[in-house]
């Protein structure tokens, strides 16, 4: 039984974490615009969102990954380590202009979202869940960067962008078959399917046999170019709606 | 004919074929709900010879998928055979394999399937503490005590129920079941998916028996150990050749 002293206490406890993540966000929102400036810039920002989602490990005792808050929250700073990886030796580019506002919108996105605070259902308390989603949002953001870097191949008609356009896909579709993989691991311990027949099993599968396509169409003459380029693009655009489409539009099993 | 199933044109358009059933399932899905919920109730087979088969004008993507699928997989199979039979050299042994061991783990992965969908069984309900249920293959479960673990605001955090397994009259199995804890005897599995507290505490059960799991995992195993292997190589490749490109263009 709940008292409204109870209620109360807990408002009161809430309110630093509120005011934290308004913080948060704050810092966030002003350090990630400085990559604009180079590359390099981007690294206070991800070093200030680690610590962000560190923190928030610590204080729910759990992966911050649950929810559009966190899930997108999390994806703006994988990009952001994509980008800083992949364009460790690029200067200031349509890059750069690209996956800047992506990552502001992906936080955008996550502050409009509410938090799920609390720790983690206990359906979800097991690795092969954890495994499951960080290895899906990072596969994102590797898609992410390659459909910039196809962006930018078709402007810039650089080859070299198509090369890093490739890498990037190749990577995330590995990671997203792994996270795939654990995700149905994960499944037949919990309900004794490691596959179910729902709208978001579904797109995850068109995501996945759409990356299996650009990836045999790269080696197949008539294909290779501006079309798979094109694809990359595609690719993200899918993958967009997989994640946060099908979650807002359908049920599926992977409403928590 | 043979150079149809080795193109890989083949692969390329039947997949972009796949890709447009799955979309059209996608958006059928969810718009006939009574038609395709019962398809994560039992085996895929039964599904398949009384709904899917009387409601066609909404499931046609489906019979569509598995068509597709079975030219892909012969597709991907005279490939990775004609790949095996290649001349190879020590060098490139590995970068060759690699793919070769994706595509077997991907067949694996839909052997799994076609003996989940066609085997087994698949049986769902609630029972309460003390409850005793028959099960196939003469076997019977009885459920013991119901633990549950709330949080200081009362939230379940965690809960579990002692099990019992019968098999011909004999207690054969007696463990614990939890949430990603079930458990297993002879290839059937006893699952704990969640409570229900409108009448006492009940567990929500799913018994399941899939002779296919243990090939879908080794489909993913043999899909993970191929795709990491080659995304090493592939980098390593796309590396040198991107610096090779440079030097030349004296970057």
């Amino acid at each position: 039984m709940q008292t409204a002293g109870d209620e109360a206490l807990r408002f009161s406890l809430r309110l630093p974490g509120l005011f934290l993540n308004d913080l948060m966000d704050i810092i966030l929102f002003i350090l990630y615009p400085l990559a604009l400036i180079g590359p390099r810039f981007i690294l206070p920002a991800l070093g200030a969102h680690a610590l962000f989602i560190v923190q928030s490990a610590v204080r729910f005792g759990r992966i911050p990954l649950i929810g559009l808050h966190d899930t997108l929250g999390f994806l703006a700073f994988a990009v952001g380590v994509v980008y800083a990886v992949a364009g460790t030796k690029r200067k200031r580019d349509l890059l750069t202009f690209i996956i800047v506002p992506l990552i502001l919108l992906l936080l955008a996105g996550s502050r409009a979202a509410p938090a799920l605070p609390g720790p983690l259902p206990p359906v979800l308390k097991t690795v092969w869940f954890e495994l499951h989603v960080l290895l899906s949002f990072t596969s994102y953001a590797l898609f992410a960067v390659a459909a910039a870097f196809g962006i930018f191949s078709l402007r810039q008609n650089d080859p070299s962008a198509e090369i890093s356009q490739y890498r990037m896909a190749l990577l995330g579709y590995v990671l997203f078959s792994l996270a795939m993989i654990f995700g149905g691991i994960w499944a037949y311990y919990a309900w004794g399917a490691y596959w179910l027949w729902t709208p978001k099993e579904l797109w995850t599968t068109i995501v996945w046999l759409f990356y299996s396509l650009y990836l045999h169409a790269r080696l197949v003459r008539g294909w290779a170019g501006p079309k798979t380029v094109w694809m990359g693009i595609i690719g993200f655009a899918i993958v967009l709606f997989t994640y946060a489409g099908v979650g807002l539009l359908m049920k599926s099993s992977h409403e928590f | 004919m043979k150079n149809f199933f080795l193109s890989l044109k083949t692969t390329v358009w039947t997949l972009l074929v796949l890709i447009c059933f799955f979309f059209a399932g996608a958006y059928l899905m969810p718009a006939h709900r009574e038609v395709f919920a019962p398809m994560n109730e039992d085996i895929l087979l039964r599904w398949v010879a009384h709904s899917a088969a009387e409601n066609l004008s909404f499931t046609w993507w489906f019979f569509a998928v598995v068509a597709g699928l079975v030219l892909l997989t012969v597709n991907t199979l005279v490939c990775s055979i004609q790949a095996v039979k290649a001349k190879w050299t020590r060098a490139d042994a590995l970068i060759r394999i690699s793919p070769q061991v994706i595509h077997i783990g991907f067949l694996f992965i839909l052997l799994g399937h076609l003996l989940g969908a066609g085997w087994g069984y698949k049986l769902s309900g609630m029972m309460p503490e003390g409850a005793y249920a028959p099960l196939p293959e003469d076997k019977a479960l009885r459920l013991e005590q119901i633990h549950v673990q709330t949080d200081a605001q009362g939230f379940m955090q965690d809960w579990s129920a002692e099990a019992l397994l019968y098999e011909d009259g004999q207690i054969v199995k007696r463990g614990t079941l939890g949430p990603n804890e079930p458990l297993f005897y002879k290839g059937v599995g006893i699952y704990l998916k969640s409570l229900n507290f409108d009448k006492g505490p009940t567990a929500v059960l799913v018994i399941a028996k899939d002779p296919g799991a243990r090939w879908a995992l080794i489909g993913g195993m043999l899909f993970m150990a191929g795709s990491i292997t080659l995304v090493v190589l592939k980098w390593k490749k796309v590396y040198s050749t991107a610096k090779d490109d440079e030097r030349r263009k004296g970057i």
